[in-house]
């Protein structure tokens, strides 16, 4: 049994279709990157998951138990977790705070929240930041807080939102090791959505690829950036062509 | 246990946040015996009324992030309940208080529950709307005094059941001691989950809401809680002044002065609403007496008044703690 199943969903704006009878399974423990060029329906596909988006039709079963329509908080607090594109950057909370936030999702003792906030600071290494803002930090730190912020309330599955997007090579690079600790140490399904190429390839068993609301393709790294229509539609011969 | 320490606990403040409290609270437990005239006891009395609307309003409206402009409805509710069941049935002020504020909860979780279907000015319009509608139900509701009010009957000899003195002191004392109920009461919200949580959704909702936090039922529990608040102040106001009418405990005014004591004086901070209160209540009953008696002048105080307003406002959203905190971060 699939751990995260989309089954035929489909979203439509009212003359966009975001997402077109889209399918697809996730199993337990596995790193799968969803790709596609800009406007695919990426971010709608995980709004309509986690619950922004109520999905036209089509049916989201996470865990065996049917999700469909769940609001936000609530397949939250299934397991799932999410990270932002986009983070709203604020000043009125400093970082441990932002993270006992997410922390208070499974406890209602401040101290308790306190310690494993201060716990999963550590596990992503940043400690030194735990009094700072997030409008005082570099973008590479804000979105490693998100990342913290989501890990606090405890997620089974993962669903990453471009979280190397604005960063340079050496921080992708970190980011890269940082998903790759969660998975291994925190044993999380990672779910995430990608434009650098460098960040999905590597850590990827699996690939998802939409393209105008339509899932194209799916499978392993190496067959999806030799497959015709990922290359005419997304990635470009000349990146294919340098693996 | 926890929750008491929580409230009890004031060691994360600065020292001379904690010198101040200290100093203040002396002044206040003194105040009466100062010498001071019938008029400033009066302007005191009203700073800390409104210094406890503030703090209530904070919840929703500071911690909450949420523009409210409807509290004053809650203030008629608990006016209004005491000063009923004084007249209809004699009931005691310490009976009737309580289910006051009792109403006032149950009515809020009714308003609130399809107010929060709304967000930011609609949520805002919907509010005093709110309060507007009860107002004219009570301005036409010939059972409770209609437009005309009630008087509450006035006993021979002072009534500690149902508060009556012939010395404002007792009222001073009395409204002091719930004016440091509701500063105990914040000191213990804005570290417990429903805080967190608040400000959470005041910085940005949608990311609360990926958080596991049910924005929209925590917006109604705070707001249930300032409703909660406002309501024993109405009470009081009932039994301090003897007399209530719709326009006197449920003006749009009435609303819109809570919510703006608590942002000039910092919106989301535990001094603000004080602050706030203590700037703007002396400054709004001075300026009214003494340039409302020149001929000519009625109505600059107004003008004044709100020049201050939006010059605070302007220079530092976060009101007059926010500039606080600013100088005290150089």
């Amino acid at each position: 049994m699939a751990f995260l199943e989309v089954n035929d969903l489909v979203k439509d704006f009212g003359g966009v279709v975001a997402n077109n009878h889209v399918s697809f399974q996730i199993d337990q423990g596995e790193i799968i990157g969803l790709i596609g060029p800009n406007g695919a329906g990426k971010t709608t596909l995980f709004n309509c998951v986690v619950g922004y988006h109520k999905p036209d039709s089509g049916k989201v079963i996470f865990k065996e138990k049917e999700i469909t329509g769940f609001k936000p908080f609530m397949t939250n607090r299934e397991g799932i977790g999410r990270t932002f594109q986009i983070m709203k950057v604020t000043a009125g909370m400093t970082v441990l705070e932002n993270v006992m936030v997410g922390a208070f999702c499974r406890t209602d003792d401040r101290n308790l929240a306190k310690v494993e906030a201060a716990a999963i600071l550590g596990f992503l290494g940043l400690d030194s930041l735990r009094a700072y803002h997030l409008n005082e930090l570099p973008i590479a730190s804000q979105k490693k807080v998100g990342l913290a912020r989501a890990l606090a309330t405890q997620p089974e599955l993962l669903m990453l939102d471009e979280v190397a997007s604005g960063l340079n090579p050496k921080e992708t690079e970190e980011m890269v090791d940082l998903l790759k600790k969660i998975h291994r140490d925190k044993r999380i399904t990672l779910f995430l959505i990608e434009h650098v190429m460098e960040v999905v390839m590597p850590i990827s068993q699996r690939v998802i690829v939409l393209d105008g609301g339509e899932k194209i393709a799916e499978g392993l790294p190496k067959e999806i950036v030799k497959n015709e229509r990922v290359i005419k539609a997304y990635l470009g011969e000349k990146y294919a062509k340098s693996l | 246990m926890e929750t008491l320490r929580d409230a009890f606990d004031f060691r994360d403040f600065s020292k001379p946040e904690k010198v101040g409290f200290v100093i203040f609270t002396l002044f206040l437990l003194v105040f009466p015996w100062l010498g001071a005239g019938s008029f400033v006891k009066a302007v005191v009395i009203q700073f800390l009324l409104f210094s406890l609307f503030g703090m209530g309003w904070n919840t929703i409206g500071g911690y909450g992030g949420q523009v409210e402009l409807g509290k004053a409805q809650y203030v008629g509710i608990g006016a209004y309940t005491v000063a009923l069941a004084m007249v209809w049935w004699k009931i005691p002020f310490w009976v009737s208080m309580p289910i006051g504020v009792l109403i006032a909860l149950g009515y809020s979780f009714i308003i609130g529950y399809p107010l929060f279907r709304l967000k930011g000015h609609y949520f805002a319009i919907a509010t005093i709307c709110t309060s507007l509608v009860l107002q004219d139900i009570f301005i036409n509701w010939k059972l409770v005094g209609a437009a005309k009010g009630i008087e509450l009957p006035i006993h021979e000899h002072p009534d500690f059941l149902y508060m009556q003195f012939k010395s404002d002191t007792y009222y001073f004392y009395f409204i002091m001691a719930l004016f440091y109920v509701a500063i105990f009461y914040m000191n213990w919200f804005r570290k417990s989950k429903l805080g967190y949580q608040l400000r959470m959704i005041k910085e940005d909702e949608e990311a609360a809401e990926s958080l596991g936090i049910d924005a929209r039922w925590c917006k109604i529990k705070a707001y249930s809680i300032a409703s909660a608040f406002v309501a024993v102040g109405g009470g009081f106001l009932a039994v301090y002044n003897l007399y209530i009418d719709p326009y006197s405990v449920m003006d749009l005014d009435l609303s819109i002065k809570i919510a703006l004591m608590a942002m000039l004086g910092g919106a989301g901070s535990m001094w603000g609403p004080i602050i706030g209160s203590a700037f703007l209540v002396p400054l709004d009953r001075f300026l009214g007496s003494w340039l409302g008696a020149h001929k000519g002048l009625i109505g600059v105080d107004f003008m004044i008044y709100s020049a201050l307003i939006m010059i605070v406002s302007a220079y530092q959203p976060r009101g007059i703690w926010g500039i606080i905190e600013q100088f005290r971060k150089r």
